[in-house]
């Protein structure tokens, strides 16, 4: 009946009378990279928090999969096959790169309090298995070289690629991204167009992109979504979403938007 | 194996444990006891503020719930300590427990004083509700023995201490190590990153203060064996002030750091017990000494500096390490 794997109907948040988002929907297929795109305080970011379960909506409902996740402890919608990653780094500072990794694969590991502290042997079969996971993580993205680094050694582009690995490390059905490309040097934008086309392609893992860096945007996404002031002004594909009027006048603004057509 | 390696140190220190009752006189057989009992204290704590990182302060109060709940049961239903024992731990299990569930609402500086209420609260009873707790003046609990083995009952008892903190420490370690202590770091280091790979919160939250409370349980249960004496001033807020400067001292997030920070500063309480009024400026002076110079502890300064000492969060499998260190580091610097 509906083949969106990730579906958000009518979905309203308020902070104290603003409405943040006001009755926004969203059908995302699978395989698809979806961007999320919109000038500051649109509502990107509440979208994505209302998606994992962090900010419960006032009103409306968000399905993965055809079951509804409303409600959920963001654990638990987790568990069900949703990643995604945060705006500033949240590596485990505590933790090695290899660490972080295995830490990604908690839902799909069983041990128990007696197993791990007695050293069990189906433990230590599951333990070695999840440590093989994550060296082949690394490997996906070319860092095996880092993985008995502390993760608060690495550089702040590394530090936002581990974090996407550690998603991925899960087999999830979605994952978010909240501006992945922050912090990556101009250079390293072109091998992240790559990597995202490859988390879908090779791990066919379906993405949602929030990303202030139009041209990534552009490049990659299949469709495009654009919020401004809470509302959904514009969806389509990245080239006509680029050459839509009303986001161009969210974006520059009435009259720059008029030059902007004369020109 | 680096010869003064973790592991090697680790045996050595047990081995002269298992003999130093043949050489200790009484006294010092008291104060190896005393540093057994506060390794346990240490390594539950350790678990709850160094892994988990929550900052509780009712360690001493669940101390004191195991001493009393493991002599209240001999003395008013005439219970057997090999009965009454296991019970206290359980019961000071089922109380960190309990106060694990305003540790989910709450973090920081108001964790540490709604726990800190909890452990005055604790204090309070232990004082005034004297039909039960025999108030300030506490109760003698009776005389443990170990009658089908020949041995008197304080070498029997250091030997069980012995045994109890092997099997316990191992525990810890493994627990450490596994998925389990990765999602308390986890916790610690970033709650919406954790719960956002599927670590449920308050399992873990509530999972910390159980085994902490366990740990402070048997504690609470040998001490009052060892004393045959119970009384609420042994539990109060100095008392949590040492268990928290043993893992600052030993090194927080650290199972190992637990025992070396218990060890030296039972010692060194002990060796100032003589001069009064010295052993709490001393006590002071280590502290701030720590806090501002070794901020990792006695295992931090190991870990740098000794070769063998790291402590990884997963079982380090040597054999199976792929060739890392001289391959890559220049050539595949990515983003």
């Amino acid at each position: 009946m509906n083949e969106a794997l990730l579906s958000v109907r009518g979905v309203s948040v308020s902070f104290g009378g603003v409405k943040v988002l006001d009755g926004i929907d969203l059908d995302v297929k699978p395989g698809e990279i979806r961007g999320l795109i919109g000038p500051n305080g649109a509502g990107k970011t509440t979208m994505l928090n209302v998606i994992c379960g962090i900010h419960p909506p006032h009103q409306g409902d968000v399905l993965l999969d055809g079951v509804s996740i409303v409600g959920r402890k963001p654990s638990a919608i987790a568990r069900l096959g949703l990643g995604r990653t945060f705006q500033t780094s949240q590596l485990f500072r505590g933790m090695t790169v290899l660490e972080n990794l295995m830490t990604g694969l908690h839902h799909r590991t069983t041990a128990g309090f007696v197993a791990a502290s007695l050293n069990l042997r189906r433990y230590r079969e599951e333990e070695e298995a999840a440590e093989e996971a994550a060296r082949q993580a690394l490997e996906f993205i070319g860092m095996s070289a880092f993985a008995d680094r502390p993760a608060s050694a690495l550089s702040f582009g590394q530090q936002r690629v581990i974090e996407i690995a550690r998603t991925l490390i899960s087999d999830p059905k979605v994952v978010l991204l909240d501006e992945p490309a922050v912090g990556l040097s101009l250079n390293r934008l072109a091998e992240f167009d790559t990597l995202l086309r490859r988390i879908r392609d090779e791990k066919g893992v379906t993405l949602i992109l929030i990303e202030h860096v139009i041209r990534l945007v552009m490049d990659v996404c299949d469709q495009v979504t654009v919020l401004s002031s809470g509302r959904r002004i514009a969806e389509g594909t990245p080239d006509a979403v680029r050459n839509d009027p009303g986001v161009i006048e969210a974006y520059l603004g009435k009259e720059l938007r008029a030059r902007h057509s004369a020109s | 194996m680096a010869l003064f390696g973790r592991r090697n140190v680790l045996v050595a220190m047990l081995l002269f444990a298992a003999v130093a009752p043949t050489f200790l006189n009484a006294y010092y057989l008291f104060v190896a006891n005393t540093i057994l009992i506060y390794v346990l204290l240490a390594i539950g704590l350790n678990i709850l503020v160094g892994y988990a990182g929550q900052l509780a302060f009712a360690n001493a109060a669940m101390f004191g719930i195991g001493a009393y709940g493991t002599g209240l049961l001999q003395v008013h239903f005439g219970w057997p300590f090999w009965l009454a024992f296991p019970l206290g731990a359980l019961i000071a299990t089922m109380v960190g427990l309990a106060i694990s569930l305003p540790a989910l609402r709450l973090s920081g500086l108001y964790l540490a004083l709604s726990t800190l209420a909890f452990a005055q609260f604790t204090q309070w009873v232990f004082l005034n509700w004297e039909p039960v707790t025999f108030g300030a003046g506490g109760f003698k609990t009776p005389p443990i023995s170990f009658a089908p083995l020949p041995i008197s009952k304080t070498l029997g008892l250091y030997y069980l201490s012995l045994i109890l903190v092997m099997v316990l420490f191992a525990l810890a370690q493994n627990l450490v190590r596994s998925r389990i202590g990765r999602a308390f770091v986890a916790v610690r280091d970033g709650e919406i990153a954790a719960e956002s790979l599927g670590v449920d919160l308050l399992r873990y939250k509530a999972l910390a203060f159980g085994i902490s409370g366990f740990y402070a349980g048997i504690a609470g249960g040998l001490y009052s064996a060892m004393l045959n004496f119970v009384s609420p001033e042994g539990f109060d807020l100095f008392q949590m002030v040492i268990h928290k400067a043993m893992i600052i001292v030993g090194g927080l997030g650290s199972i190992v750091g637990s025992v070396l920070g218990a060890g030296t500063l039972v010692f060194v309480l002990e060796a100032l017990r003589k001069v009064k009024g010295v052993q709490e400026i001393a006590f002071g002076a280590i502290l701030v000494g720590f806090i501002l110079f070794m901020p990792g502890g006695i295992i931090g300064y190991l870990k740098e500096k000794v070769r063998g000492w790291e402590e990884p969060l997963h079982r380090a499998r040597a054999s199976r390490r792929p060739p890392v260190a001289a391959t890559s580091e220049s050539s595949e610097v990515r983003p």
